[in-house]
């Protein structure tokens, strides 16, 4: 009987589906300007970044572990960035794959370390996080880097597809496919979760799982870099603060939008588009309360519940589609 | 005398007075009374937020909302003064409510859903500082008792302040829970397994919400200390809780998979963080540095405990040959 719903339908992407239709219903009805040209633009600047923190987290949470110092990373890796364009004068092409290159680093320093150590990812980062924040500060002396090339800046404002959509969603939901063709389709891909699905398993059958999690946090880091560099292009410069004290304004984005999705906090799933979605929903959630005008205050309060919510309904999906499945 | 070597805190208490001399050889002025004065300042009111971690650390989980009870308990402690000009004795009490209720409401999901206390603090830790920002609109509380003032700035005598003495009570009442009482015995076997200690009869629900609510009710006094320090109660106080609350019982040898903690080596860990950010400034390096020796303060901790582990390890293993 259960086989005449298709299984499509049993996941939590068509539950974030739905949730994502029914926001966009209500805001469009109860708030004026939600559909307008402008408010679709600045919403597709802001869902590109939130959608490649999601992503850069889900790749460690893939491990089992968690990395605290995405924030850090990235804004240590635009601010390179910055460096490399404003001081010393460097072709923007280059800059890129430099800064690309330095975030994959300081996550293979996160990756390294924790598995040379055993000790969780969590202490790890929690230190990197400061170490590497710590650094940025004293190196660029807190001064933001104003004077970048023009063709970059002019590329985070350029409005494709009638004026409604910013290039930067482009960038990240191609990421969202390369990285779905990755883990579906690539040996390495179905390494990676094999080794963060079970360790001893992946160990035991020829996969270096240490080498494997290093991966990940590469990965990690270099999607987090490409996110600072995203939000470089969209401010028009490189500022130490763009991400808050410690980059930690990008930890609730970062946890949100792969928890939604469905990822698996114990590691060995990812859902790549799910992590989209998530990213999707927690953007238009964040925009429509804007313009409900709840108070700028109240945002982050709202954001709480829902995270919450969100985490107690996935349980209650889980409970009982296990029950079902043991019924029938 | 290898009983003692084996101390988490002997380790830790060498360095500590090792370090403080030849910093005071250096410089003189790290041992003058104002100093001293400031040092103990700090040191109290990160050592009640470092046994607020701790405790949840000793079940194996974490409290991220750590600091946002502690700013929320601090602005509505402040708040009923200023605008309900309630004194200071229900205030004190309504602070330790919310700290209670909010450390209640942590442990209650995490324990009846099985959500790791990762996510499930994480996300009270965005409702409690959205109830604070959404209160205070971001503006801080000034109108402070002088009571209040007053005990967040005297000196008992000599260079030691007032501030010190709740900290100094509730470190003895941690190291009394955890070492002689059946409920710090259970909370650690229930982090170190939660299986085997459930098939003891332990109840794990009873244990993960006492835990919480301890960590929410010294969250909440380290909210309200803050208070008397600053003489002011602003919406940020807890931000910058999160990393000096996981160093100092991380230095002192906690594990964060749960099951070992140690309070005293937890409050000389505090000591040594104070002392090194406290040396740093003496020293006139920049207050960035400081933030960068912390993490890496962390990683050596950690190196050292993994070392240590190890070579246990290997001992143990020698024996079970013979």
């Amino acid at each position: 009987m259960n086989n005449k719903i298709p299984n499509f339908v049993k996941t939590n992407q068509f539950g974030l589906l739905i949730l994502v239709i029914v926001f966009i219903c209500i805001f469009s009805f109860s708030t004026d300007g939600f559909t307008s040209r402008f408010n679709i633009y600045a919403l597709s600047r802001v869902v590109a970044l939130d959608i490649m923190i999601g992503l850069a987290m889900m790749v460690v949470i893939l491990t089992g572990g968690l990395n605290l110092s995405l924030g850090a990373l990235g804004v240590s890796a635009a601010m390179f960035g910055g460096w490399c364009m404003e001081s010393m004068g460097i072709p923007i092409s280059i800059t890129i794959i430099l800064v690309l290159a330095f975030g994959s680093f300081l996550g293979w320093i996160n990756g390294f370390v924790t598995v040379r150590t055993g000790v969780h990812s969590f202490i790890v980062t929690l230190a990197t996080m400061s170490i590497y924040f710590g650094f940025m500060t004293l190196l660029t002396e807190a001064e933001a880097f104003r004077k970048l090339p023009e063709a970059f800046t002019d590329f985070g404002s350029l409005k494709l597809f009638n004026k409604y959509i910013s290039p930067l969603l482009i960038i990240s939901v191609l990421t969202c496919f390369v990285l779905y063709y990755i883990f579906k389709y690539t040996d390495i891909g179905r390494k990676l979760i094999a080794a963060g699905a079970n360790p001893d398993a992946a160990e035991l059958s020829g996969i270096s799982v240490d080498r494997m999690f290093i991966y990940c946090h590469m990965l990690s880091g270099f999607l987090a870099a490409l996110a600072g560099i995203m939000l470089t292009a969209r401010i028009g410069a490189a500022i130490p603060s763009m991400a808050g004290h410690l980059g930690f304004d990008w930890l609730l984005p970062a946890f949100l939008a792969p928890v939604l999705g469905g990822t698996l906090l114990s590691g060995g799933k990812v859902t790549v588009f799910g992590t989209m979605l998530g990213a999707i929903l927690v953007t238009l959630i964040n925009n429509g309360l804007y313009l409900i005008d709840v108070g700028e205050f109240w945002v982050r309060f709202f954001l709480g519940i829902i995270l919450l919510g969100a985490v107690l309904l996935d349980r209650a999906r889980e409970y009982f589609t296990v029950k079902n499945s043991i019924v029938s | 005398m290898s009983a003692l070597l084996k101390k988490d805190w002997f380790g830790l208490g060498l360095v500590l007075i090792f370090g403080s001399i030849l910093i005071s050889l250096f410089k003189p002025a790290f041992i003058s009374p104002f100093n001293l004065y400031v040092l103990m300042l700090s040191v109290s009111l990160m050592l009640v937020v470092a046994m607020s971690q701790m405790i949840i650390i000793a079940i194996g989980q974490m409290n991220l909302s750590v600091g946002a009870i502690g700013g929320l308990v601090a602005i509505s402690f402040t708040g009923l003064m200023e605008v309900y000009s309630m004194s200071i004795l229900p205030a004190v009490l309504i602070g330790l409510l919310i700290g209670l209720v909010c450390g209640f409401i942590n442990g209650y999901i995490t324990v009846k859903t099985g959500i790791s206390a990762f996510i499930i603090t994480l996300a009270t830790l965005y409702i409690f500082k959205g109830m604070n920002l959404g209160i205070t609109e971001a503006q801080p509380f000034y109108e402070i008792p002088e009571a209040v003032k007053f005990f967040g700035n005297a000196k008992i005598f000599g260079p030691i302040p007032y501030l010190v003495i709740i900290p100094i009570i509730i470190t003895v009442l941690m190291w009394i829970l955890m070492n002689r009482t059946s409920l710090g015995r259970y909370m650690l076997a229930y982090g170190n397994n939660v299986q085997s200690s459930e098939l003891i009869g332990i109840s794990s629900t009873k244990i993960v919400i006492y835990a919480h609510v301890i960590s929410g009710l010294l969250a909440a006094i380290g909210g309200m200390l803050v208070v008397c320090r600053l003489q002011l109660g602003t919406p940020n106080i807890g931000d910058s809780w999160l990393l000096p609350s996981f160093a100092a019982p991380v230095i002192g040898g906690a594990i964060l998979a749960g099951g070992k903690v140690d309070v005293i080596a937890t409050a000389f860990g505090v000591i040594l963080v104070s002392i090194i950010s406290q040396a740093l400034v003496i020293f006139k390096i920049d207050p960035f540095f400081v933030q960068i020796f912390l993490g890496f303060m962390i990683l050596l901790a950690v190196f050292i405990n993994r070392y240590r582990e190890y070579r246990e390890e290997r001992r143990t293993k020698v024996f079970s040959d013979e």
